[in-house]
């Protein structure tokens, strides 16, 4: 079995049942969450999504652990929302051919993005932002055990970039619901 | 939960530094030079013939010499194309006759071995490394053929069984668009450079650098000129390569077998001016031949119901037609996606899609191109 594949499946049998765990099931949320995982595993779920989403970033699969573990639901604020969102969309919009440019690519090779990946990593400390940059870290092993081939898979995926669309729409919806 | 301040740093420092370690770090590509040229001594022939048919229809062929002397092919058949029952063939012609074909990738099997859902299996690309048989496929969960990811699997026992294909991640939106049609070219440190290419919302040719351990080191859009596809390569020597494309521009009149050349082994591509050869936006296929020259295979200026070859002397500065080896006045009719291979015993063996209906293979020598061409 290939490790990647694996990890994929898995890894969207927890995102659903994170994304489970995020209706309005009282104290039951995290058992529900949980006990859907296995169900989404088996039902197909997660392999529909696995085969049309692709393999999920870490930081989206500890997002959801995050939300399968909290006693209340607990998503991220919508500033790194906006900067992910902002970052991302001509992201993609240049991986795709948008430009000559292909910044997908420098993630094959990934020492310089790594270098850059240090005064952010400063910041995230220096602003005590620990959760990021404990997602950051956890991000860059995932990298160093070989289950991704590029950096940037490792770090986001358009289904977090969906997640932090989400999230922008509820701030513009409910300004008060979310912490910054 | 409060976490000591000097602890989230501290993995931080770990995690950058093993992932530093992981990160490759390759010299620049070198492509394997080609042999030294030495002229074809074979005496004119020609001989046709289809290839046993898997089902109703038959698309993309693909050509690998293996270590025996056998010549193997692989192609991809069902009840029509796009449909789910459409799997990856694979059959070897020894002494003259081809085996029956057997599946050697379906969807079910893919998926299976992806943990991932796929709706169809397209193009195949087989390639002899002289250890192991590769092959590459494309597949589609969601959408059209822009739809597509690439999967690889290897044979150590030159195509009899096949390890479990792995889906290679090329894509950061959702893994699409990454298609394969031609075969790789060696390189120096014993990886492999893979052309592919992209449909989704622009078409380009792109570049794959493999290390000799499979994994995906580099990725390099070979021209962004938004209308070519399904490049082919040939190397001259350990820098200096030749890619020509399709032409997928959807301009008046019939398009032209684009190129791009790159003098650095495959790691910066430059757009060529489009050859003197038509292209009805269809697959092309390249080989540098034994001799030195190079031999395209491709369709006319109509549509596909021509299938002709062309022939270079001078590395592709200028070319000659060749015979053609197929002709229907019906422009309806196709005969196309070629794949060329030259043997070691030195034939050139030539595989097509046949009417949709089967692949036919055809072999020749060198010699014969020169008898026929005009």
């Amino acid at each position: 079995m290939n490790p990647t594949a694996l990890y994929g499946f898995i890894a969207h049998g927890v995102i659903l049942g994170a994304l489970v765990a995020l209706l309005p099931f009282g104290a039951k949320r995290r058992l529900i969450g949980l006990m859907a995982i296995p169900v989404a595993l088996a039902s197909g779920a997660a392999a529909l999504m696995h085969g049309v989403v692709g393999t999920p970033s870490l930081t989206l699969l500890v997002i959801a652990i995050w939300q399968l573990a909290a006693a209340r639901p607990s998503l991220p604020g919508w500033r790194p929302a906006l900067a992910l969102i902002a970052f991302a969309i001509p992201f993609y919009a240049m991986a795709l051919g948008a430009g000559p440019l292909d910044p997908y690519a420098a993630g094959y090779q990934p020492l310089p993005l790594l270098a850059a990946s240090l005064p952010l990593a400063a910041l995230l400390w220096w602003r005590r932002l620990d959760r990021c940059l404990l997602v950051l870290a956890v991000d860059l092993a995932g990298y160093a055990s070989g289950l991704f081939a590029n950096l940037w898979d490792v770090l986001f995926d358009p289904l977090l970039v969906l997640l932090a669309l989400l999230l922008l729409v509820m701030q513009l919806v409910r300004p008060h619901r979310l912490p910054r | 939960m409060t976490l000591p301040r000097w602890l989230p740093p501290l993995l931080f420092v770990l995690a950058a530094g093993a992932a530093a370690w992981r990160a490759p770090a390759p010299a620049a590509p070198a492509f394997v030079p080609p042999a030294a040229a030495a002229p074809s001594g074979e005496a004119a022939f020609f001989a046709a013939a289809m290839l046993p048919t898997a089902a109703p229809s038959a698309h993309a062929a693909t050509l690998a010499g293996l270590p025996d002397g056998r010549v193997a092919a692989a192609w991809f058949a069902g009840s029509r194309e796009g449909a789910s029952d459409v799997a990856i063939w694979f059959a070897t012609l020894d002494a003259g006759v081809w085996s029956m074909p057997r599946a050697i990738a379906t969807r079910e099997g893919t998926a299976a071995a992806t943990l991932g859902f796929v709706r169809k299996l397209g193009n195949p690309v087989l390639y002899n490394d002289g250890a192991r048989l590769h092959l590459w496929f494309v597949s589609v969960a969601l959408g059209g053929w822009a739809g597509s990811a690439v999967n690889h699997s290897v044979s150590e026992d030159a195509g009899k069984t096949w390890a479990p294909p792995v889906k290679l991640q090329t894509s950061p939106f959702l893994n699409i668009s990454t298609l394969v049609r031609a075969p790789p070219l060696a390189l120096a440190d014993g990886g492999l450079g893979l052309p592919a290419y992209h449909e989704f919302i622009a078409k380009h040719g792109e570049w794959l650098r493999f290390s000799p351990d499979n994994r995906i080191i580099d990725k390099v859009r070979m021209v962004h000129d938004r209308r070519t596809l399904q490049p082919a390569v040939a190397a001259f020597d350990a820098h200096h390569a030749l890619a020509v494309l399709r032409d997928g521009g959807r301009g008046p009149g019939p398009g032209q077998i684009r190129s791009a050349t790159s003098d650095d082994g495959g790691q910066r591509w430059t757009a060529a001016n489009a050859l003197p050869l038509p292209n009805p936006n269809a697959s092309v296929a390249m080989l540098r031949l034994h001799s030195g020259r190079l031999l395209i295979a491709g369709n006319g200026a109509a549509n596909r119901n021509d299938l002709l070859l062309w022939i270079s002397d001078d590395a592709g500065a200028s070319w000659r037609a060749g015979p053609a080896v197929e002709h229907d006045a019906d422009v309806s009719a196709e005969f196309s996606y070629p794949a060329l291979l030259q043997a070691g015993d030195g034939r050139i063996h030539l595989a097509y899609t046949w009417r949709r209906q089967g692949i036919k293979h055809a072999v020749f020598s060198e010699r014969w191109l020169d008898g026929a061409a005009q």
